[in-house]
């Protein structure tokens, strides 16, 4: 199935593009945390997860998923006992969808149905590695929230909640952000899913606080092809789908100066994303995603 | 204003497709959704604004030329007022001129326009006139007004024309126009005052007088004495080569004078009479052509007079002489040598018109032939056979017609061929008392004078049933038609019933029976309807040729029908002088058209009568009442109807010429851009 394509609406699972997943099998995805961890020795236990090699038992504690409880080890001891394996770091991974009107934007698919993609691509994935996720929806309200979680069922949840979002209302951080602030506890990775329509001293003031609370911001910088390039041949009356007001531009405008103000913006979203100790990584949505996701999980590793 | 066709106003329902157009375009081109407008800036030029100013010019442009085109389709008309309106002080000068053929005589009418250009002269500040033309009818010229040029330029156009006046239809006709207007009159007849032309009633030459206005007549005479004036009063042929030319003396003494008559026929001299003519007041002198020769057919005779009197237009007359042969018309016969066919062939030979019978055997007939006759006689329909009744219902179908009489072939059939009428139980009465005449129809054309029908001695009749379809001209005792008529498609069918043999009736030896002959020939070739000299603006009865009214060509040439009238017009009226000319598939046809020959008569009216005229007239009116302080308009009353279509489609021009302009730019401004 190609981007942009769907066979059944309805169907939760329409998201999850087997070609997607099939490409995305063979790598791993390694959250910055655990490769923070790694590097600064903050992180408690950052080289075990759920993998094959068996490493030692750890005493229950709340909040571990019962079902990775030794119970041979009960059976003996009568006190649980986790076991663990050498592999990647066990994390919480949090997606944030804007569902703006501007992500609403696209000619053959819109930037929400993309975000759509993505986010249902990484929950997946990250789902295969028996990470927590969880996920909030938001314009300039929160429009869902679902609190991070490995319980089973929690990956259709997430499917289903991305299958009902809407690309309404306009573009506010400040409120979303500060509800996701109290929610949120644990470190973990924090993917936000926007095209970054707004100001980025305001962009800083909302994302740098999860910086500064040790969670690992990943900005998936959503831009349609004509929002970088749009290719006009006369005056257009232009109507903005979060504000509706209207502009008049002349073509030359489009043609020249636009695509430089956009690249400029990108380039402060970028700095900005820099400045908080973030990834951002622009995505064309009219490049394949598979391709991206590839493109960015190369990009980590490396930095891993 | 006011609409003729206000149904069409549903039309501007139409106008909701430019709108739902340009909606539609407007909204699918003009305005496009993007994420955001914060990086964008506005353009310098707004041409956004601009183009959608000039779509809505154009839309504009669109729905006007909609709405002016449906209103263009419902006549729109407005009622313009006259310049002036009417006040307690305003007097109406209703200047009535006389146009009739005796105003040609001598300066007549040039004294007449100027008595009317004086007229105008002398109307005060406030007054107001009308202009009206009197001759064969009365024509109104000028409409009230307080300008005097309009009326002065309308004067400018006019003439005398050939009709006849008569004062009390003129008095009946002015009633009716001025009826409406409300204010005091002044009625200036300028006129020759012809004797001729007094109403028979004196009351009828006083004018109405409504809403108690009013109304004063002023008599202006052209001339105060009477004129004497020659005429060519009649022309006559009294044998085939032998034409009498009466000239009249239209004066109140005795006259006489030496006079050149000069015959014409077919526009070639034939001979020039002079001889001095001497005729009483109102007397007639004659004078005799001899060995004239007329060609085939009609021919036109021309009579002039010369040397011309002060009136040379009356010293002209036109008259028509049919010199045709003999009419051809088929009798069919089962018998030839049938007393019936005998009585029949004598009839209509002895006819006035003149009919040369061709018999035919009825069983040896070829139908073919029939369209050659415009009707034809059958002296026992119960000869006919089916298929000959098929053949001949089509020629009445078509226009022709059937004389046709029962007989011992009829008996036993049940009903009559070709009229179509049942006949109850195929018998006959055979009665020992003979059937008397009840009823016969006279004011038919076929019957129309004729006596003696009374005193026939019947015998013998078939019980013929009628229905609604066919009109029983003459019935016996016991309701027993004797003769009917019946109208089939565009012909005629007329049945006796009683035979041709002097057997069931001796209607064939009778006087009734020749002249009824010649009636019913006379009816059924439609000869009856043309009178071939008549007086102008009277009207000529068509319907020449088996209900087929042909093409008839005015004195001037042209043709006065159209194509579909050529068939269907009944009559017209004759407004030329000269020779009309009418082209039927059988022949082509002329009638003379002459003034009235009253209009010669140029004695005027005395003086006493018109004094007691212009007395009577003022007895009868009554003072004007007017409301205190408030002057009544006459605007509503008699005001002109004024169509704008023209206006309409000069703006509709406009329209479409500045939408093609206006188009033609947006298309020019769409490719500019795109070059960009």
């Amino acid at each position: 199935m190609q981007i942009g394509q769907t066979d059944n609406k309805n169907a939760p699972t329409r998201l999850l593009d087997p070609s997607v997943l099939s490409s995305l099998a063979n790598l791993e995805l390694v959250a910055k945390a655990v490769v923070e961890g790694f590097v600064m020795g903050l992180h408690r236990s950052p080289k075990y997860g759920f993998s094959q090699e068996f490493v030692e038992y750890r005493a229950y504690v709340d909040g571990d998923d019962p079902r990775h409880i030794d119970w041979n080890v009960y059976s003996r001891t009568n006190k649980t006992f986790i076991k663990l394996f050498k592999g990647e770091t066990n994390s919480h991974l949090m997606l944030l969808l804007d569902t703006s009107a501007s992500m609403g934007f696209g000619a053959s698919h819109s930037k929400l149905q993309y975000g759509k993609y993505l986010t249902a691509s990484l929950a997946y994935l990250a789902s295969r590695q028996h990470d927590a996720i969880g996920a909030m929806i938001f314009n300039d309200e929160v429009v869902q929230y679902r609190p991070p979680t490995s319980k089973s069922g929690t990956l259709h949840g997430i499917i289903h909640m991305l299958d009902n979002a809407e690309a309404t209302q306009g573009t506010a951080m400040h409120k979303p952000f500060t509800r996701f602030r109290e929610h949120v506890k644990k470190r973990g990775l924090v993917a936000i899913i926007s095209d970054f329509y707004c100001d980025p001293e305001t962009l800083m003031e909302n994302v740098r606080p999860l910086a500064l609370h040790g969670q690992d911001v990943i900005m998936f910088h959503l831009m349609d092809p004509d929002e970088l390039n749009p290719n006009i041949k006369e005056s257009t009356l232009y109507e903005d789908m979060e504000s509706g007001d209207s502009i008049e531009v002349d073509p030359v405008f489009m043609q020249q100066d636009y695509p430089q103000r956009i690249k400029a913006h990108i380039a402060a979203i970028e700095k900005t994303a820099q400045g908080m100790n973030a990834d951002h990584i622009l995505l064309n949505t009219n490049e394949p995603l598979d391709r991206a996701l590839h493109s960015y999980l190369t990009f980590r590793e490396k930095r891993a | 204003m006011s609409l003729l066709s206000p149904l069409f106003l549903f039309a501007l329902l139409g106008i909701a497709l430019p709108i739902w157009l340009h909606r539609l375009q407007t909204n699918a081109t003009e305005r496009e959704k993007f994420s955001s407008i914060m990086f964008m800036e506005q353009s310098q030029q707004r041409v956004h604004i601009q183009r959608q100013l000039k779509y809505l010019l154009l839309m504009a442009l669109r729905i006007l030329f909609l709405v002016l085109l449906v209103l263009a389709f419902t006549k729109p008309v407005f009622f313009v007022a006259p310049d002036a309106a009417v006040t307690e002080d305003t007097t109406h000068h209703v200047i009535v001129l006389d146009t009739s053929f005796s105003m040609r005589e001598g300066g007549s009418f040039d004294q007449a326009i100027a008595l009317a250009e004086g007229l105008i002269d002398n109307m005060g500040t406030d007054d107001i006139a009308s202009l009206y033309t009197a001759s064969g009818s009365v024509e109104t010229i000028t409409a009230a007004t307080a300008d005097t040029a309009v009326i002065r330029g309308s004067l400018n156009d006019l003439s005398p024309d050939n009709g006849r006046l008569d004062i009390g239809a003129m008095v009946t006709a002015l009633d009716s126009l001025i009826a409406s207007s409300q204010a005091n009159f002044i009625i200036h007849f300028i006129s020759d005052y012809q004797q001729s032309g007094q109403a028979v009633r004196f009351a009828d030459m006083i004018p109405d007088v409504i809403n108690g206005r009013p109304v004063t007549l002023n008599i202006h005479q052209v001339k105060t004495q009477n004129i004497a004036n020659w005429s060519v009063a009649s022309v006559e042929i009294t044998a085939v080569d032998t034409v009498r030319i009466g000239l009249k003396n239209n004066s109140d003494a005795d006259q006489s004078a030496e006079k050149t008559v000069t015959l014409s026929i077919n526009d070639l001299t034939q001979q020039n009479l002079t001889e001095t003519f001497a005729a009483p007041a109102d007397g007639i002198s004659y004078l005799t052509f001899e060995n004239v020769l007329f060609e085939e057919g009609d021919n036109r005779l021309d009579v002039n007079v010369s040397p011309n009197d002060s009136f040379p237009e009356d010293d002209i007359r036109h008259t028509v002489f049919d010199n045709s042969p003999p009419a051809p018309v088929i009798l069919l016969s089962a018998d030839p040598e049938s007393l019936a066919v005998t009585y029949i062939t004598t009839a209509l030979e002895t006819a006035p018109r003149g009919y040369e019978v061709e018999l035919q055997n009825i069983n040896d007939f070829d139908p073919r032939i029939l369209q050659r006759y415009p009707w034809i006689v059958i002296d026992d329909i119960g000869a006919v056979n089916e298929s000959l009744a098929q053949e001949l219902q089509r020629y009445v179908d078509g226009g022709g017609a059937i004389l046709a009489a029962v007989g011992e072939r009829t008996l036993g059939q049940t009903s009559i061929p070709v009229g179509g009428q049942t006949i109850d139980g195929g018998l006959t009465f055979n009665r020992n008392t003979a059937y008397s005449i009840q009823r016969v129809n006279t004011a038919h054309p076929v019957l129309d004078g004729s006596v003696g029908w009374n005193n026939l001695a019947i015998s013998r009749v078939l019980p013929i049933e009628t229905d609604d379809t066919s009109n029983v001209l003459i019935n016996l005792n016991d309701d027993i038609p004797f003769l009917i008529e019946r109208n089939i498609g565009l012909g005629r069918f007329l049945l006796l019933n009683t035979d041709l043999n002097n057997t069931w009736s001796d209607l064939p030896v009778k006087p009734v029976f020749v002249s009824f002959i010649a009636e019913a020939a006379r009816h059924l070739s439609n000869e009856e309807l043309l009178v071939k000299e008549q007086t102008i603006n009277s009207f000529l009865q068509l319907g020449q040729n088996g209900g087929a009214s042909g093409q008839v060509y005015a004195p001037s040439g042209d043709s006065l029908l159209s194509l579909a009238d050529t068939t269907q017009a009944q009559s017209i009226q004759l407004t030329e002088t000269g020779y009309y000319r009418i082209v039927t598939l059988g022949r082509d046809i002329l009638v003379a058209v002459n003034p009235d020959a009253r209009e010669s008569d140029l004695n005027i009216m005395d003086a006493q009568t018109l004094q007691n005229w212009e007395t009577m007239v003022a007895g009868s009116a009554r003072s004007m009442e007017f409301v205190d302080g408030i002057a009544v308009s006459i605007a509503e009353e008699e005001s002109v109807a004024v169509e704008i279509w023209r206006v309409l489609l000069i703006l509709l021009a406009v329209i479409v010429l500045t939408e093609s302009l206006l188009g033609n730019r947006y298309l020019r401004f769409n490719t500019g851009n795109t070059s960009l």
